[in-house]
């Protein structure tokens, strides 16, 4: 009797939330493929990881500005009780604001107040082959559907009324090669769950999936690395190309005019050791144009050829018109890893400017194709080139940047760090058994040190002489800092511009703040006191502008009495 | 067309991921359940040499390049929570911690080996040392010289700089030697000194305890814990990172040898 009241307590609670919590909803209903072109017509949710198709992480809400921010305080918080840190990227739908708790939980909270709705978890095997922590950085939402990649290489589909989850699909064995993940936010373009996995540290061979949103059946995989017989194959030595990452673990953008999908791609691997992978090893370190419909690659370009310092180009790609020269053009605005700020045509790949928006040392141009021209010795060595910039993290990485319209400049929490390069011994991927075969890459040993010399060299991360970080305000057209705010240290966060001219962000120390988007003044800050390594959303609850990021084990969730 | 371009790449794909490269090792089973050397095979100074590198490249990011621990553990401590005999240090090694950050080191075994060497020397270094100067004498120079003002041994003294009360087993006599003549060779970033240079009022010296954008803690030199706003200060100095003064010239090589015998005779309760 008493499992009959549950259940029926179950349906009716269902009921009662399902999408529309109680005056709260600006839009309700299903969340249609029509809701997220127009997304940005609906600033009081946030239906998809970056808000919109074209990646601004730009809410046009304006209650909060230059004038009110220094009111805002904390409205809820919601506590993740888990030993690893938010990465997610909530998102909010008619009042419900749905995010993923490390290591595969998802959480359905009221907007308004952070009560919980209903929870549920994916149970991972007790070992996965994630880089960086057990973490998740978010959703996708479709109908009433919400999708999420998983740490042992699944993604689940999980009914957004009732946390039940309606399919998964094992996208490839998490322990092939050195092991594979996903931790990633999905994204959802027409019928399609566009999903990416990671895995560049670990010899594995990496690929861009697509799975129908109704069964989980996968539909189109493309391989970022490409194999015998397709197109551009053969830019890896020997058999190199079997092991060499090319991962796609972070979000992608989609441009709904040229029905384009725009993702980038990682490192190639060994990391930093090339002896056995001579050529540009493509597509690594690129952006990929794909036709969302097939997975057919429509160009590409490549940020690093024969990359050796782990610069990802896995940053979120940014899409927006701007004047070039006197001329508007479809561009991808792109601060990478490696240190250049790029302004790409996006209809047709073709490179357009490029300009360095941290300290680099490694490239001194670029021809007309945007091919850099390399600085000689910057290369890792095995006792440590600790003289290249930027780092090994990258003047960006994989938190967004934000775009504003009213100010038409991007904003990045671009990272300045010093780091040492080191080439070493790499074992094969495949086997760690003892007299398993050498992989392509394997060097005798690490082998370099000198004692006379004073030894490997010893660093000291963290020093604030050492490294630091910066919001800039960048012309997309020219690649101009505009203004610069300072922090501490190189964040681990993004950032999000608003109508309110504001741009919002937290440091890897927890303060969260508020910027002049216009001067970079800083206007409001907040003590979190736990790392931001996520990127903050806006939203509307009960008609009343809210900011929300995550700093640790915390969603800090803020607004306006 | 498309159903051929599409079998084209899923075909060798799937086979790549489904079996051609799968790594059931990788789980950790192998490890656990092959037959690990009860000692380490790799104890040359060469290996150990090697270990030290190797660490610098896996290990010094989270454990400090000394192994005086940060993100991770505190290495020089000799305690270790997943077990310390070099079989239970190679798995901890091999495979990582399951359920915290610590990763599995993707070296080769061979180079496990000498990681687990490196990091058990990190945590006896003083131990297989024995310093040819006084130790007593070095007592008396360690009182003379006000080292308790900052230092402490047991309950005696003061937290301004490191504890030193095994010091003797977590370090070795070079280490020593060079902390005392070259304070700012190497500082522990739990340790490390700044200047606030305040907009009004005397400057304030001590070590950094916590900092972010908006505030600076610090440890000022009589040992308060104190925390100032950042919109008081006019700059934060880190140019000298350790308040210790370099006591190259304030001793004599015999006392500054029966000072490193002294601090070498400190073992800890074992």
């Amino acid at each position: 009797m008493q499992r009959w009241i549950v259940r029926i307590g179950a349906v009716v609670f269902a009921a009662a939330v399902a999408f529309t919590l109680k005056g709260q909803a600006p839009t309700q209903g299903p969340v249609t493929f029509e809701r997220l072109i127009k997304a940005a017509d609906e600033p009081g949710n946030w239906l998809m990881y970056s808000h919109t198709y074209d990646s601004w992480r730009y809410s046009s809400l304006n209650q909060i500005d230059v004038q009110t921010v220094k009111n805002l305080h904390v409205k809820w918080l919601f506590q993740g009780r888990h030993l690893e840190k938010f990465e997610t990227t909530p998102l909010v739908a008619n009042g419900i604001m749905y995010l993923t708790r490390p290591e595969n939980a998802i959480y359905a909270l009221d907007a308004a107040t952070g009560r919980q709705l209903w929870s549920y978890e994916y149970r991972n095997p007790a070992r996965t082959f994630n880089c960086c922590g057990k973490v998740n950085r978010g959703l996708a939402m479709l109908g009433n559907t919400l999708f999420m990649n998983t740490l042992d290489m699944h993604v689940v589909a999980v009914d957004a009324r009732s946390g039940h989850e309606i399919w998964k699909t094992e996208m490839g064995d998490y322990t092939a090669a050195g092991g594979y993940a996903a931790p990633g936010a999905p994204l959802v373009v027409k019928d399609k769950l566009i999903v990416g996995m990671a895995g560049g540290e670990h010899g594995v061979n990496g690929f861009l999936d697509a799975y129908d949103t109704k069964t989980g059946q996968r539909l189109w995989r493309f391989n970022t690395i490409p194999q015998p017989g397709e197109a551009n194959f053969g830019t890896w030595a020997g058999d190199s190309w079997k092991t060499g990452g090319v991962t796609t673990w972070n979000n992608g953008s989609y441009d709904p005019e040229t029905n384009t999908l725009f993702w980038g791609t990682s490192n190639p691997w060994p990391d930093y050791n090339d002896d056995f992978r001579a050529g540009d090893n493509l597509y690594s370190c690129a952006v990929l144009a794909l036709d969302p419909d097939t997975g057919k690659l429509k160009w590409f370009f490549q940020f690093t050829p024969h990359d050796l310092h782990d610069w990802d180009s896995t940053q979120i790609p940014i899409l927006l018109d701007t004047e070039f020269r006197g001329e508007m053009r479809k561009t991808l605005a792109w601060a990478n890893r490696n240190g250049f700020y790029y302004l790409i045509d996006r209809t047709n790949g073709k490179f357009l400017t490029a300009k360095a928006f941290v300290k680099q040392t490694w490239a001194k141009g670029f021809d007309d194709n945007g091919r850099p021209e390399l600085i000689p010795g910057n290369e890792p060595t095995p006792e440590g080139n600790d003289h290249t910039w930027p780092g090994v993290d990258g003047g960006a990485n994989w938190m967004s940047h934000s775009y504003s319209p009213l100010t038409k400049w991007l904003y990045v929490f671009a990272r300045e760090e010093h780091r040492v390069f080191s080439k070493n011994a790499v074992p094969h991927p495949t086997t760690d058994e003892p007299d398993r075969p050498l992989a392509p890459g394997a060097i005798a040993n690490a082998g370099a040190y000198d004692p006379a010399a004073g030894g490997a060299k010893t660093q000291n991360f963290g020093a604030p002489e050492e490294s630091w970080g910066k919001v800039i305000a960048v012309d997309p057209s020219s690649g101009d800092v505009k203004w610069e705010h300072r922090v501490l240290t190189p964040p681990w966060g993004g950032v999000m511009a608003t109508g309110g001219n504001l741009v919002f962000g937290g440091t890897l120390e927890g303060v969260v703040f508020a910027l002049n988007a216009k001067t970079g003044e800083r206007l409001w800050t907040f003590s979190a006191n736990g790392p931001v390594f996520a990127s903050p959303i806006s939203y509307l609850a009960n008609g009343k502008q809210m900011i929300s990021i995550p700093a640790g084990d915390l969603i800090v969730t803020f607004g306006l009495d | 067309m498309w159903l051929r371009i599409s079998l084209g790449i899923l075909l060798p794909a799937a086979f790549l991921i489904g079996q051609g490269v799968q790594n059931p090792a990788l789980t950790g089973e192998a490890v656990r359940s092959r037959e690990i050397a009860k000692t380490n095979p790799f104890t040359t100074e060469a290996d150990l040499q090697q270990g030290s590198a190797l660490f610098q490249l896996h290990c010094s990011y989270c454990h400090g390049s000394h192994g005086e621990g940060g993100r991770g553990a505190d290495l020089t401590a000799g305690v270790y929570k997943q077990g310390g005999t070099d079989p239970e240090l190679f798995k901890t090694v091999r495979i990582g911690i399951p359920g915290t950050e610590m990763p599995a080191v993707r070296v080769s075994d061979d180079e496990v080996w000498r990681l687990v060497g490196w990091v058990k020397k990190l945590g006896s270094q003083g131990l297989s040392e024995k310093a040819p100067g006084d130790a007593a004498a070095g007592k008396a120079t360690y009182a003379k010289s006000g080292c308790a003002g900052c230092h402490r041994i047991g309950k005696d003294g003061s937290d301004l700089g490191p504890d030193l009360t095994d010091i003797g087993r977590r370090r070795g006599l070079a280490f020593l030697t060079e902390s005392i003549v070259k304070p700012d060779a190497f500082v522990p970033n739990a340790y490390r000194a700044v200047q606030l240079e305040m907009k009004s009022g005397p400057s304030v010296s001590g070590i950094r305890l916590n900092e972010d954008d908006l505030s600076v803690q610090v440890r000022d030199v009589g040992g308060n814990p104190r925390s100032y706003m950042k919109e008081n200060i006019k700059e934060v100095h880190r140019d000298k990172p350790s308040l210790m003064p370099s006591y190259q010239t304030r001793l004599s090589e015999k006392e500054l040898g029966d000072l490193v015998a002294y601090l070498n005779s400190l073992k800890g309760a074992q």
